[in-house]
This record gives C-alpha cells, sequence and structure tokens, in this order.
C-alpha cells in the first residue's frame, strides 16, 4: 500500500497528508460496500430459492382473444390441432369447417361418408381427434381430422387439416335413430358403445392386416347391453384403450362394462349422484379417471383402483369438486396433464385433478356449447350456440403443484385411498406426478432421530466427563480431536457405513443389541466396585483418569457382548419358516415375521450409527462450552457445603448450563437433518413413512442429490426439489437461530454470576 | 473448575453417585475408541492396498478332480446354506479375467487340499482386464523371434518391452490428444465461421477456409496413419504367462504395465513395491472405469477447486468480517446479522448446491453464454463446471472465514488499537498496519477450515460439475491453458462414484480405500495446521507480547 508522502512544510506538518485521507476514505467506502455485498449475496441465497418456488404456488393465468364469428349454427364438435391455430368445428352435417385464428379464414372440407345422411348424435375423442356419428337408420360411423405440417423454403409452418373417413357399421340390435354413442380406440382393441331409441349395443371392432396399405377394420361382434336399462340411457362413454365402457341410465345407475376372456361383461354398478343420472361422463388424461357431471352441475371424479380385499379394479370416487354451473356443461380433457377444462351455463374453471384444485375461474362471453384444449395446453377454445369461437390463452406451468399437493394426503389414480406419496417421474406421459413432501420430510427427521438416539447419549457423556472431570492436559488434546472428528468428510462416513458396516453388522443385530446395554452396566459396575473401595485406595488414583480405565473394560465387553449376540440370537430370534417348519436362528428373518415389519442391509440403524460420528463432535463440542463455563464460584460452593463431586455435577452444573445443552442438541438436530451424503450411500433411498429401525429412508437432502441433476430447469419437478430444498434451510436456520440466541444469553447470565 | 472438583475427588469425602461419574467416563471412553477405531480402519485398510500380498496355489477339491487356483487371499467368512450347515471359506482374488470370467472366488476350505507359495509366481499389471497371476512362459516378438522364460536373458528382454511400450504409449497419447485434439479443434472452429459466413453473420472467403479444411484434413489423415502404426507396434510383441491350471494367457507388449514376483521379493522389495504403487496410484491417471491405476486427476481437480475456492473465500470473507468487526455500527442489527453470518454455516451443504445449481450455472452460466457464446452447439458455461463449483463452495464456506476472522479481530487488544490511532494513523493504517497483522494467524485459520471443509464436501459438487472421470484437466498446455467451465473430478466424488456406481463395486473397494485415505489424510493435515496455528496465535495473545 502507499506509505504517506513526505512531509510538508511547516505550518502544514500536523495536517494529515491527502493521500493517506483519501485512501482512509477509499477503503472505507470499499469494506462498507463489499463487506455489505457479501452479505447481502449470502442472504440472496434465500431470496433466490424463494424465487424458484414462487410459480408453484401461482395459479393459472388466462387471456381472452377475440371472437370469430363462423355463420352456419351450433356446434356439436370442437376440435384443435396442436398448436392452437386452427380449430374445426362440426355442426352434424356433411363438412367440416376450419378455422384460421389469426386471419380469421374459413376453410370447408366435405367430408365425402357423410352425403345424404342424417345424423343424430355424435361424440368426439380429443386424443385421437376423432368424431363418430350415428345416423337416423341406426348406423354408426366415424372421420378423423388430421393435421399435416409442412415446411416451405424459409422455414415457416403451415398447417393443412385432411378428413380421414372411416366405415360404417350397421347396428343390428335396437330399433329408431342412434341416440348417443362413444368410439373407444385402443389400436388393435375399438369398441363403439351405441344408444338407439330402443337398446343399447356394445360394437366391438378388430383390424385385419392387409398384405397392402392400412389394416381393414371389420366388425367383430355385437353385444346387447340393453336388457339392464329399461329405464333409458342418458349417457355412454368407451375408455381409451376400447376395452371397457360406462353406461348411465335414466334411473341415475352408472354401469361399468368390460371385455373379460372376449365377452363383454358387467363388472360394476354404482350411482354417482343421488337418483339423478350424469349428463356428462368424461376421461381424464390418462383413461383412469372418469368426471362425472349431472344436471345441476354437480362433478364428481371416479377412478379405476382396486379396493382393499377385492382382486378386480373397480371404479371408486376420489374426488369431488365445486358446481360447474348450471346449463349446458362443457368439458375438455388437458392432453398433457390431469387438468381440464369444465364449466356450465357461461361460467368456466380449469381444474386439475391430483390435487382437486381449481386453477383457474372465469365467465365466459356467451354460454359455450362445446371446448377444446390444444396438445401443448397452451390455447383452450369454445365455441357458442351460433357459430363463434374464442380463443384463450392459457398458461398454468405448475399444474399439479400447491399446498395440498405437497404436504396432505392425496388420493391418487389407481391407489386406494389417499396417502402421501413422492414419486416424481414415471415411464409413460400419461403418469401422474406424486409429490408429497411428507415421506421425505419423515425420512429426514427418522434419519436424525436415529443418529440422535445413538449420539446424544455419547457426546452429552463424555462432554460432561470432560467439562467437570478431565484435566487440562488431556483436555487439551481431546478437544481438537473432536474437532478432527468433525471434519471428517462425510462421504467417508457413507462410505464406510454402506460398504463396511451395513454388511458387517447385517447378521450381528443381537451383538449390537447386547453392545448397547453391556457398555453403561460394564461402565456402571467398575464405578460401583471402585467407590466401595476404601478411601486410601481410592486416593492413591488421581481423578479424571477414569476414561482410560474404562478402555480396556469396555473393550472387554464389548468383545463379550459381540461373542454373545448369537446365543441371544438362539434364544430369542428364532424364525419359524412357514413352509418347511424348520427354526432358524436369525434375526434377519426374524424381525418381519415377528413385528411384519421389513429388513434391508442398509437400514436406519446403520445411518444412525453413522452419522453419530459427525452429530457427537457437534454436540460434544457445544455442550462441553457449555459446562466448562459454568462459573466456579457454584461449583465450589457445592463442595463446600460437602457435595459429592457427581452432586455438584448433577445439581450444579448441569442444570446451569442446561440452556446450553439444549442448543447443543439443536444444532446437532441441524447437522444431521442436512445430512447428505451418509444418507445417500447408507440407505436403500425409498421414501417410507415408517419408522422402522431396520429399514431405509429417503430424506429431503438425499432425494436432491439423487433427483435434481436429473429434473428439467423450470419443471414443477424442478421447483418441488427447490421447495425440499427450503425447507431444509428454513428449518436449520430457525433451529440454530434459537440455538445461539439461547447460547448468547447464557453466556451473559453466567457472566453476572 | 475441573481442577477444583478434582481436589474433592481426590479426597474422597463423599462416593455418593460415584458410579455415574464412571458412565460419564464411559461416554469419553466411547468416543475415543469410535474415533480413533474409525480412523485407524481407515489407515489399516488404506495401507493395505498397497502392501504386495503372497500369492499362493491352492489345490481344490472339485467334484473329485484336483484344480489348482493361484492368487492371493481377499479374506475370511462364514457362510450359512438354506440348509443352516456353516461353511468356512476363503475368497481369493485370482484375476486371469478371460480364463475364468470373474475375478474373485469363493474356496471351501474344507476343499483345500494343499497350499503352496511356488516364487516364480507373477503378478502382472496391464492396462486393461485387471491384473495376471501365473508364471511366465515366453515372449513372442512381431518379428517372429521367440525367448522362453528359461532363457537368461528373458528377465531384461521382458523390462526392454515394457519400457519400450511405454515409450509407445506416450507416443501415442501425444498424437491422440495434442496433435489430433488441435486439429480436430481448428476443423471445429473453421466449420462454424463458414456456417456463420453462409448465412451471413461475418464475412470472409470460404474458399479460403475451405482450403485450410483441406489442409487440416491432410494432416489429420497423415495423424491417422501415424497413429495406426504405433497402435500396431502395440500389438506386434506377446508376453504369455501359463496360469497355474496350465492354461496360456497371452498380454500384448503395449499392455503390459509392471511385473512384480511378490513370492521371491524379500521384505525391502517388498517395500519398494509398496512404494512404486502408491506413487502410481497418486500420478496415474485411472483405468478400467476407475477401478484401476492412479486418481491423479481426481487430486488435480480437488486441489484447483480448493485453491479457486480459496481466492475467492479470502477477500470476500475478510472484507465482510472487517466491516461488521470495525465498521459497522455495533447494535442489535449486527448482532442479529454476526448470527445469521454464524448459522449459515449449519444450513446443510446441499441447499447450496441448488443454488448454485440454479443460479451460477442455469442463471448466471446462461447469460455468459449468451453474451460471449451466442454461437456453441452445446452449453459453454450453462453446464457444470470447476468455475461455478468454486464459487459454490465459496458461497459454503464464506461464513467460516467471516466468523474465524472477526474472531480474531477482536482478540486484538484494544490498547494495540488505540496506541495506533493516538500515533496519528487513520483508521484504514491503523488496520492495515496493526490491526491485521496481529489477526493473520486467525484469518490464516479460517480460510484452512474453510479449505479443509471445501475439499471434503461432495453433495453439492454433484450438482454443480463433478463428473466420475474427466479426460481433460481444468488446467492444461492447449490454450487458453485455463478451462473454468470444464467439469472435473474429485477425490470425496470419486470414493462416492467407486464405492456407489461401479458396476464391480468388489473390485473397486481397494481403491475406495486407498481414494478414502488419501482424502482423509488431506483434510485431516488441514485441520491440524489451522489447530495449530490456532494455538499459537492464543499463546501469542496470552503473554500479549505483540
Amino acid at each position: 500500500m502507499s506509505s504517506t508522502p513526505p512531509s510538508s512544510p511547516d505550518p502544514k506538518r500536523f495536517e494529515v497528508s491527502k493521500g493517506t485521507l483519501w485512501l482512509d476514505r477509499a477503503m472505507t467506502q470499499l469494506i462498507r460496500v463489499g463487506g455489505l455485498a457479501v452479505i447481502l449475496a449470502v442472504f440472496g441465497i434465500f431470496f433466490f430459492i424463494v424465487k424458484e418456488i414462487l410459480p408453484l404456488f401461482t395459479s393459472a393465468e388466462v387471456e381472452a382473444e377475440k371472437v370469430v364469428e363462423t355463420p352456419g349454427g351450433e356446434a356439436l364438435v370442437l376440435g384443435v390441432d396442436e398448436w392452437g391455430e386452427k380449430p374445426f368445428l362440426y355442426r352434424g352435417d356433411g363438412e367440416v369447417v376450419v378455422v384460421d385464428m389469426e386471419s380469421g379464414e374459413r376453410q370447408v372440407l366435405p367430408v365425402p361418408s357423410l352425403e345424404g345422411v342424417e345424423v343424430t348424435a355424435v361424440a368426439y375423442d380429443a386424443v385421437k381427434r376423432r368424431v363418430a356419428v350415428g345416423l337416423a337408420d341406426g348406423r354408426v360411423g366415424s372421420f378423423l381430422v388430421n393435421y399435416e405440417t409442412e415446411f416451405d423454403d424459409e422455414g415457416e409452418r403451415t398447417i393443412v387439416p385432411v378428413v380421414e373417413p372411416e366405415p360404417w357399421f350397421e347396428v343390428s340390435l335396437g330399433d329408431g335413430p342412434v341416440t348417443a354413442l362413444s368410439y373407444g380406440d385402443g389400436g388393435s382393441s375399438r369398441m363403439i358403445v351405441v344408444s338407439r331409441e330402443t337398446g343399447l349395443a356394445a360394437l366391438r371392432l378388430g383390424q385385419k392386416r392387409a398384405l397392402i396399405g392400412k389394416p381393414k377394420l371389420t366388425l367383430k361382434d355385437t353385444t346387447d347391453l340393453g336388457a339392464l336399462f329399461d329405464a333409458g340411457v342418458t349417457s355412454v362413454v368407451a375408455s381409451q384403450n376400447g376395452e371397457a365402457a360406462l353406461v348411465a341410465g335414466d334411473d341415475g345407475e352408472v354401469r361399468y362394462f368390460q371385455v373379460e376372456n372376449g365377452e363383454i361383461v358387467l363388472k360394476q354398478t354404482f350411482e354417482p349422484f343421488e337418483g339423478e343420472a350424469p349428463v356428462r361422463m368424461d376421461y381424464v388424461f390418462g383413461g383412469v379417471s372418469v368426471a362425472m357431471t349431472d344436471r345441476a352441475g354437480e362433478q364428481k371424479v371416479f377412478s379405476l383402483f382396486r379396493p382393499e380385499g377385492s382382486s378386480e379394479r373397480l371404479f371408486g370416487q376420489t374426488k369431488e369438486f365445486d358446481e360447474v354451473g348450471e346449463g349446458t356443461s362443457i368439458f375438455a380433457p388437458s392432453l398433457r396433464n390431469k387438468s381440464f377444462l369444465t364449466g356450465g351455463g357461461g361460467k368456466l374453471s380449469v381444474r386439475h385433478l391430483t390435487s382437486g384444485a381449481t386453477r383457474w375461474e372465469g365467465e365466459a362471453e356467451f354460454e359455450p356449447v362445446a371446448a377444446t384444449i390444444d396438445g401443448k395446453s397452451e390455447h383452450f377454445f369454445l365455441a357458442g350456440g351460433s357459430g363463434q369461437i374464442q380463443r384463450f390463452h392459457f398458461d398454468d406451468p405448475h399444474p399439479e403443484a400447491g399446498w395440498r399437493a405437497f404436504f396432505g394426503k392425496v388420493w391418487y389414480e389407481g391407489g386406494e385411498e389417499p396417502v402421501y406419496q413422492w414419486q416424481s417421474t414415471g415411464g409413460s406421459d400419461d403418469f401422474e406426478p406424486k409429490l408429497s413432501l411428507v415421506p421425505l420430510i419423515i425420512g429426514s427427521l427418522k434419519g436424525t432421530f436415529y443418529a440422535l438416539l445413538f449420539s446424544v447419549p455419547v457426546a452429552l457423556l463424555a462432554a460432561v466427563f470432560s467439562a467437570a472431570f478431565l484435566p487440562h492436559d488431556m483436555k487439551r488434546v481431546v478437544k481438537p480431536a473432536m474437532e478432527i472428528m468433525a471434519s471428517l468428510p462425510s462421504v467417508v462416513l457413507g462410505f464406510l457405513a454402506g460398504l463396511w458396516l451395513a454388511p458387517l453388522i447385517e447378521d450381528k443385530v443381537p451383538s449390537i443389541l447386547l453392545l448397547c446395554l453391556s457398555l453403561p452396566v460394564a461402565a456402571l459396575i467398575v464405578g460401583r466396585v471402585w467407590s466401595l473401595q476404601p478411601m486410601q485406595v481410592r486416593q492413591k488414583f488421581e481423578g479424571g483418569r477414569e476414561w482410560m480405565v474404562l478402555v480396556p473394560v469396555l473393550l472387554l465387553a464389548g468383545w463379550v457382548a459381540w461373542s454373545l449376540g448369537p446365543v441371544l440370537e438362539g434364544i430369542f430370534f428364532v424364525y419359524n419358516d412357514p413352509a418347511t417348519g424348520r427354526e432358524i436362528a436369525d434375526f434377519r428373518l426374524w424381525w418381519p415375521q415377528a413385528t411384519g415389519l421389513s429388513f434391508d442391509q442398509r437400514n436406519s440403524l446403520v445411518v444412525g450409527f453413522m452419522m453419530g460420528f459427525a452429530v457427537i463432535p457437534v454436540i460434544f463440542t457445544i455442550a462441553e462450552d457449555a459446562l466448562s463455563n459454568v462459573p466456579k464460584t457454584l461449583t465450589a460452593a457445592a463442595s463446600a457445603l460437602g457435595a459429592s463431586r457427581w452432586q455438584v455435577v448433577w445439581s450444579i452444573i448441569v442444570p446451569v448450563a442446561s440452556p446450553g445443552i439444549f442448543s447443543a442438541l439443536m444444532i446437532g438436530f441441524g447437522r444431521a437433518v442436512g445430512e447428505t451424503m451418509i444418507v445417500v450411500m447408507a440407505t436403500g433411498n425409498t421414501p417410507v413413512t415408517e419408522w422402522n429401525i431396520f429399514s431405509g429412508m429417503r430424506t429431503l437432502s438425499a432425494n436432491i442429490a439423487v433427483e435434481l441433476p436429473e429434473a428439467a430447469p423450470g419443471s414443477t419437478h424442478y421447483r418441488t426439489l427447490f421447495l425440499g430444498a427450503l425447507v431444509l434451510f428454513m428449518l436449520t436456520f430457525i433451529l440454530n437461530s434459537v440455538a445461539e440466541v439461547m447460547r448468547q444469553r447464557l453466556r451473559e447470565k453466567n457472566k453476572l454470576v | 473448575m475441573a481442577d477444583s472438583s478434582n481436589a474433592f475427588a481426590t479426597t474422597g469425602r463423599s462416593r455418593r453417585g460415584e458410579p455415574f461419574v464412571w458412565l460419564t467416563a464411559a461416554g469419553l471412553t466411547i468416543g475415543v475408541i469410535l474415533t480413533l477405531g474409525l480412523l485407524g480402519l481407515v489407515v489399516v485398510k488404506g495401507l493395505e492396498v498397497f502392501w504386495p500380498d503372497r500369492l499362493e496355489v491352492f489345490e481344490v477339491d472339485q467334484d473329485g478332480a484336483t484344480e489348482s487356483v493361484a492368487g492371493y487371499l481377499v479374506q475370511d467368512r462364514t457362510r450359512r446354506d438354506l440348509d443352516g450347515a456353516t461353511h468356512e471359506e476363503i475368497q481369493v482374488f485370482r484375476g486371469n479375467l478371460e480364463l475364468y470370467g470373474e475375478k474373485f472366488l469363493f474356496l471351501d476350505k474344507a476343499d483345500i487340499r494343499d497350499t503352496s507359495r511356488p516364487d516364480d509366481l507373477l503378478l502382472v499389471e496391464r492396462m486393461e482386464g485387471g491384473h495376471v497371476i501365473g508364471t511366465a512362459a515366453r515372449i513372442e516378438f512381431g518379428d517372429g523371434a521367440r525367448v522362453g522364460a528359461e532363457d537368461p536373458e528373458f528377465g531384461d528382454r521382458l523390462e526392454a518391452l515394457i519400457e519400450e511400450n511405454e515409450e509407445r504409449r506416450k507416443e501415442l497419447k501425444e498424437i491422440e490428444k495434442d496433435q489430433i485434439g488441435r486439429n480436430a479443434k481448428q476443423v471445429k472452429e473453421l466449420t462454424l465461421r463458414r456456417r456463420l459466413i453462409e448465412d451471413g453473420v461475418e464475412s470472409g472467403s470460404i474458399e479460403a477456409i475451405d482450403a485450410e479444411l483441406q489442409e487440416l484434413q491432410a494432416e489429420f489423415a497423415r495423424l491417422d496413419e501415424e497413429r495406426g502404426e504405433i497402435r500396431e507396434r502395440l500389438e506386434a510383441d506377446r508376453f504369455l504367462v501359463a496360469s497355474a491350471d496350465g492354461r496360456e494367457l497371452g498380454i500384448a507388449g503395449g499392455e503390459l504395465l509392471h511385473v512384480f514376483e511378490p513370492n521371491r521379493a524379500g521384505f525391502f522389495a517388498r517395500l519398494g513395491e509398496t512404494l512404486r504403487r502408491m506413487w502410481s496410484f497418486l500420478s496415474d491417471d485411472p483405468r478400467e472405469a476407475n477401478t484401476e491405476g492412479g486418481v491423479y486427476p481426481a487430486i488435480f481437480g480437488t486441489v484447483v477447486m480448493t485453491l479457486v475456492m480459496s481466492i475467492f473465500v479470502t477477500p470476500f470473507g475478510v472484507i465482510a468480517a472487517i466491516y461488521l468487526r470495525e465498521y459497522a455500527k455495533q447494535g442489535p442489527l449486527v448482532r442479529a446479522v454476526r448470527i445469521s453470518v454464524n448459522n449459515l454455516a449449519g444450513v446443510p451443504s446441499i441447499v447450496f448446491g441448488v443454488f448454485g445449481l440454479a443460479f451460477f450455472i442455469y442463471f448466471v452460466g446462461g447469460v455468459v453464454d449468451g453474451w460471449f457464446f451466442p454461437n456453441a452447439e452445446e452449453p459453454v458455461y450453462k453446464s457444470g463446471g470447476i468455475l461455478w463449483a468454486s464459487l459454490t463452495l465459496a458461497l459454503l464456506t464464506v461464513p467460516v472465514v467471516i466468523v474465524a476472522t472477526e474472531e480474531a479481530l477482536a482478540a486484538v487488544p484494544r490498547g494495540v488499537r488505540e496506541a495506533a490511532l493516538a500515533c496519528g494513523a487513520s483508521k484504514w493504517q491503523a488496520i492495515q498496519r496493526v490491526v491485521l497483522p496481529a489477526s493473520l494467524p486467525g484469518i490464516l485459520t479460517g480460510v484452512i477450515l474453510a479449505m479443509a471443509r471445501g475439499a471434503g464436501e461432495v453433495a453439492p459438487l454433484m450438482l454443480v460439475g463433478v463428473v466420475k472421470s474427466a479426460p481433460d484437466l481444468p488446467i492444461d498446455a492447449a490454450a487458453p491453458f485455463i478451462h473454468p467451465e470444464r467439469q472435473f473430478m474429485h477425490l470425496g466424488f470419486h470414493i462416492y462414484d467407486l464405492g456407489f456406481q461401479s458396476p464391480d463395486s468388489e473390485a473397486a473397494k481397494p481403491m475406495v480405500f486407498a481414494t478414502t485415505l488419501l482424502l482423509i489424510f488431506i483434510v485431516v493435515v488441514m485441520n491440524l495446521s489451522a489447530i495449530i496455528i490456532r494455538n499459537r496465535l492464543r499463546k501469542k495473545y496470552a503473554t500479549s507480547s505483540f
């Protein structure tokens, strides 16, 4: 740094040189700004993480765009391409009208097969973009609306809609025009459920593979389902795999039919609304859940799951939503996630199946008769009674998030009851992410609990001894040794836990149990024997060296316990093989049989023990500090009054230092909660919600370490992992702050004495 | 206080509660035994890896026939089969992967008829396939010449063969990595420029670039040919080893790394071999999915990352501490800030990793890439790298430095500070010339502690750029010499990866123990030096000589 320039001439010689002043000011500014910046940056972590999480808790944003008029009457079907650019309308006549939302241009595509027929019922499947039609003469048929993309030389995309007709089928059962139908397409197996004025039939279609060209669709068989529906049929829906159908009768009963061994059989009859038939039954994306809406606008979701004690998957109510609104109800499933757009009589709402949350609510400018969502879930469309089409921009990146999804019990598709579950990724597109943080929080607490169970007694006993009895010269070695132990990389502890300790103690559990018992008992016995010795003998021995005497004693006791383990196992932990009736003395087999819980090699016992290595030094150091700082005047007074050295410790030192001990426990807790590598390496990382000591767990921190590298930035999964990090951050920060404040208070109090 | 209670204890006036005193002593005893046991375990297991075991030949009964198995003992174990009967077994490393399909074998002790230690058993290290154990048979040279094991020149010829091939491998590496690598890089750059010119983003002549490209292609063809020649020569000679059961196994000259006769070697020869193995562990690149060879890149990565981290953490930590202690107005707010900073040290490290990933990599890295590498095909800074890892760890350890520095500053006696001010020093002068030098050891302690913590931390690194195998070091001879965006290897992650991600974790175990020992050694040495410096510092102030 610069030195002071040569001193100025006489009168100014006591003035400080400009350079020095300037430097002083500059450094003051630098340190002010720098120091504040560093501190702010460190706290910026918190805000940055919060910023990443906030989008999880925002609801959907919907922006209405302009209405395009298409004269020609009420639309029966509204569909749209993948990008939400060119929706189409079908009005039950012989043509499809495609509208370009940008320019408002209309394009009329004739459907050749529909010439000269009278359409009496239509159904639309948004996944396949198939319009199924039923005719007055009882025939049923369908056509697909496909969008082909073309790129010109400049790379501009144009979308060309094409209508692809499909064959007609005669319905041989029943009479009169078709009143309702549904087309279920599972590729190789397809089913059309047709309700006519009288009679209800299920047509099963088969594919004949042709040598050239597309496979040909043929009618395989027709099944009469009409016998059960005397009162008439309100609505029908065929499942997306073409193997099942739901039919709602006018009496309010819904019947579930399924293909079994080539026959359509009735599986289940249930009444979703009391005495009232659902007017709409629509599959939510994934084909497992059906949203049912009745005339009054009540909406319930039924999902397929295996009820307890049943071997079959049946429908059961899993969710109940608010009323959608009275009037013609609309429904459009998202093709990306479990959201759907629904509404009635001009009211609109976007709902999410998993969380049961309403993501958005609004009013339509006109009463919609049909709705659809584009393939990217970025737009939805409404069609009005007089042919209007309106596009809405729709932005909801995290529909599956929310307080209820993260911290509440959620009834997932296929589950028999609401559960806490974490399963963030799955194999298929229609996978339902299960994002409950509860199993992870329980996992973290479980690991921490078992770690503290082992480390707290050891650390506190050692701290008491070290503070109250250990001679100074030994203390100078023990304390740094503990500090070094605290700095052992956790990856090393994790590796030893997983690859060395876990296989070692896997079949030695009874030995471990004996160890936990024998060590303290051995120490107490030695102490008792020692205290019975006459004073002359005891005085020869300088206090504070007891722990060295105990080294061989405890090693011996440990060895005895270790070798007696198998004996104990032979007496108490005998597994009875139900298959052969043989008895095997093996704790690993006995535990599941006796308790019904599992036994894993990499279990909480191993984690707890190894994590203890990380936690013991932390607790020891802080507790020892607190115990050592108890004012001498207090202990001396107690001793002078004739207290034994244990009485001094137990009735003076420990109570006075108890806030410090408590804060040591809290800091130890914080260390264990956030520990990552030991848990990743020493458990199976399965998210569980049980407290079994012989099973593993998945903690918040391990979950982040394992899943974050794979998570797509900005996705719900990614942000949920951030939420996990924030939970950890808050938990440890608050715990540590409380502990620190307690410690400072204690220090001040002790100063005054 | 400890003294006072002791004084009474020895008079033994009252023995009430004495057993509980012993119970507390047991706590300390257990703590000490556990710590020493753990360190001892790591040291023993880690050093054991390098010590050459004697090779043995076991004659084993196998369904009536006798089979010879040569190898060294790995462990004893007792296995209980389904009938409840126990078997005493030994695990033997027998190597020769091509012949047996597995490197390890369990032998039932009851089946072993005989054990011997023939002097001429060899332990051969090679590039791929693990060790070979057997007796030397002959060398077959590419030109048709053969030298049998009984030939007196055999030993020298074998040594010459190994040395020769080492030279060739070096040459090959030079060509592959430096020359071909440079060539490929130039081609990539030129192709990119060509595309930019074509798109009209930059101006220049496409013809000139094409000519250059052609030249580079010609150079590549020449290098490729040269490479092929060396490879051929590496394959040409073969060293044949006879296994214990009489089969022969050929090792190409280029594969040969080292040959050792553990049974013939005396104590000092074995010690020498141990040191050689240690050196190769420290200085070699890893081979065979990290389970063989050395950990040089991991050491390099750890050291560079820790140093870069300390370069960031020291000035920031010290400035923040000086501000808090010397400049900020002491009050409840500063106290709250101090407690919070202190507590940040207790926030789980993975949280910092999460922040590093989102902030440094996705946010800052994205911005940097957008500004400086808009045309890059793959993200340059928007992916894990040593710079981001260092910054993340710097954030993680800055509380450690702040706390240590503050303590050191607070320990400087008030009188010293006031004396400086009284002599007319400005505030900064007093800090710079008096306070800082006095607290330097304390600051140093903090920095060393931070480095020790950083060196041992793995969880956050897994998110911000550590990988199991990085072919290029973050600092090398290729311009611009320092590559802060490169991914790197790290000793701690090496342990995790070898122990838990490796397909053959049994074969990897010795490597993991050796790496563990090395990592613990580094961390303990750093901690010890921090403790020693701190103790010196304390003594200095205890005598209050300045």
